[in-house]
């Protein structure tokens, strides 16, 4: 390239440049079961934003394991359970990226 | 911006700043054990016994912050998810499912955490940027920031077998009757995603498994004895139960990222019985390889993110 930045790691390889695209993160949080929280990333202002859920427990040991709803609204993520279900501890992950 | 650092890709998007973190290699969790099952229905051998089996491979990683983990297949034919991902104190443990019965070829997994809660580096250069407050950083290029290839909102179909619809119950079957006529195998029911991204050399994913399905095929059997006098008769009965229970799971293939499932757990059962007294005294049988973690149905089928980038990059 003529002009960018590059990272280059130990060996001399590529690892990162202005070639590239990536999502950067917002936050990660857990909510606990039957949980809701919502949270505002004013600094995602313009930026396309993505929740990511992981479920903490895993069946059957733990019956109907129903997965937080995430809504995404301008720069404000919130989990809620779905309605009328009881919802499962959940890993959130909130990525940004610039689109 | 009137200060600080901002570093925008060829198509003039932010990258890097001094308000949002980048993710970065914090290393590849190490791999416990391992258990296999479901290659067919327990305690049953007759028509579709077969099912598509499924391995879950257990990881560990210590570290700071949550990581974020990337599935990269070693063999990019079978179905992966992440079902769970769990930590006490600064251990993380994730349960990753593969489609199949073989034990071989798991699969790797990829971490990465944000720059603050990244490893030490002994490395005396490269670049750091903080954000305002002046300690929590950014982006460190000593720590193998990520580097994102593609992704798509993806979500798998609501029916999980090959045979569709929801197999249901069914009674007027002659006694005893257990002979299984749904194809609960899995590996024909998914959609595909187009992304050019994708190679089956050194792709790898994160997309955690949020769906999950419990597929009920259930037959009742009748009939009734009466001595040769048309008097003193009984009546049998006999129940046959086969339940599948299925996580979401995917597949990546050459320009192609696959939303499907895999098989979880799987049970049969089946009960025979007449009535006591009368012509042939009571009495029947009965057998259970384990019970359905819940009713029969779809749940969490919505849409997940997937994002992929290139292994090969934190080998």
């Amino acid at each position: 390239m003529s002009y960018g930045l590059s990272v280059f790691k130990a060996d001399g390889s590529l690892g990162f440049s202005t070639a590239d695209i990536t999502w950067q993160t917002l936050d990660q949080f857990t909510v606990n079961a039957n949980a809701s929280v919502s949270n505002n990333y004013s600094e995602a202002s313009g930026l396309t934003i993505i929740a990511q859920r992981q479920l903490v427990n895993v069946p059957p040991n733990s019956q109907e394991d129903f997965v937080p709803n995430v809504t995404v609204s301008g720069t404000t993520v919130s989990v809620a359970p779905q309605s009328g279900k009881s919802s499962a501890q959940c890993i959130v992950h909130v990525l940004a990226q610039d689109t | 911006m009137a200060y600080g650092f901002e570093a925008k890709n060829d198509n003039g998007k932010v990258i890097i700043n001094d308000t949002i973190e980048n993710l970065h290699f914090v290393g590849k969790a190490a791999r416990g054990s391992s258990s296999a099952g479901v290659g067919d229905f327990p305690g049953y051998g007759g028509a579709n016994d077969a099912l598509d089996g499924r391995i879950i491979h257990y990881y560990t990683i210590t570290c700071s912050g949550t990581p974020i983990a990337f599935i990269k297949p070693t063999d990019y034919a079978r179905w992966h998810g992440v079902i769970k991902q769990s930590v006490s104190s600064t251990t993380w443990s994730f349960d990753v499912i593969v489609s199949g019965t073989s034990t071989s070829n798991p699969p790797e997994l990829y971490c990465f955490v944000n720059a603050n809660d990244a490893p030490s580096s002994s490395e005396s250069y490269g670049m750091q940027v903080f954000k305002s407050n002046g300690s929590t950083k950014t982006f460190d290029s000593r720590k193998q920031p990520l580097a994102i290839t593609g992704g798509a909102n993806v979500v798998a179909p609501s029916d999980p077998t090959n045979s569709s619809g929801l197999p249901g119950t069914s009674s007027g079957h002659s006694w005893n009757h257990s002979s299984n006529d749904h194809d609960f195998r899995c590996t024909n029911r998914y959609n595909e995603y187009n992304d050019s991204n994708i190679n089956t050399s050194n792709t790898m994913f994160a997309c955690p498994s949020l769906a999950q399905a419990v597929y009920k095929r259930q037959q009742h059997g009748y009939k009734e004895s009466c001595n040769r006098f048309g008097f003193g008769c009984q009546d049998h009965f006999s129940t046959a139960a086969f339940w599948v229970m299925y996580r979401s799971a995917f597949r990546l293939r050459a320009n192609k990222f696959d939303a499907g499932w895999s098989v979880f757990a799987a049970g049969y059962s089946f009960s025979s019985s007449f009535e006591s007294g009368g012509w042939f005294g009571g009495g029947g049988g009965s057998y259970s390889s384990g019970s359905m973690p819940y009713t029969a149905k779809t749940i969490n089928l919505q849409s997940n993110a997937y994002i992929i980038a290139d292994s090969s990059r934190y080998d």
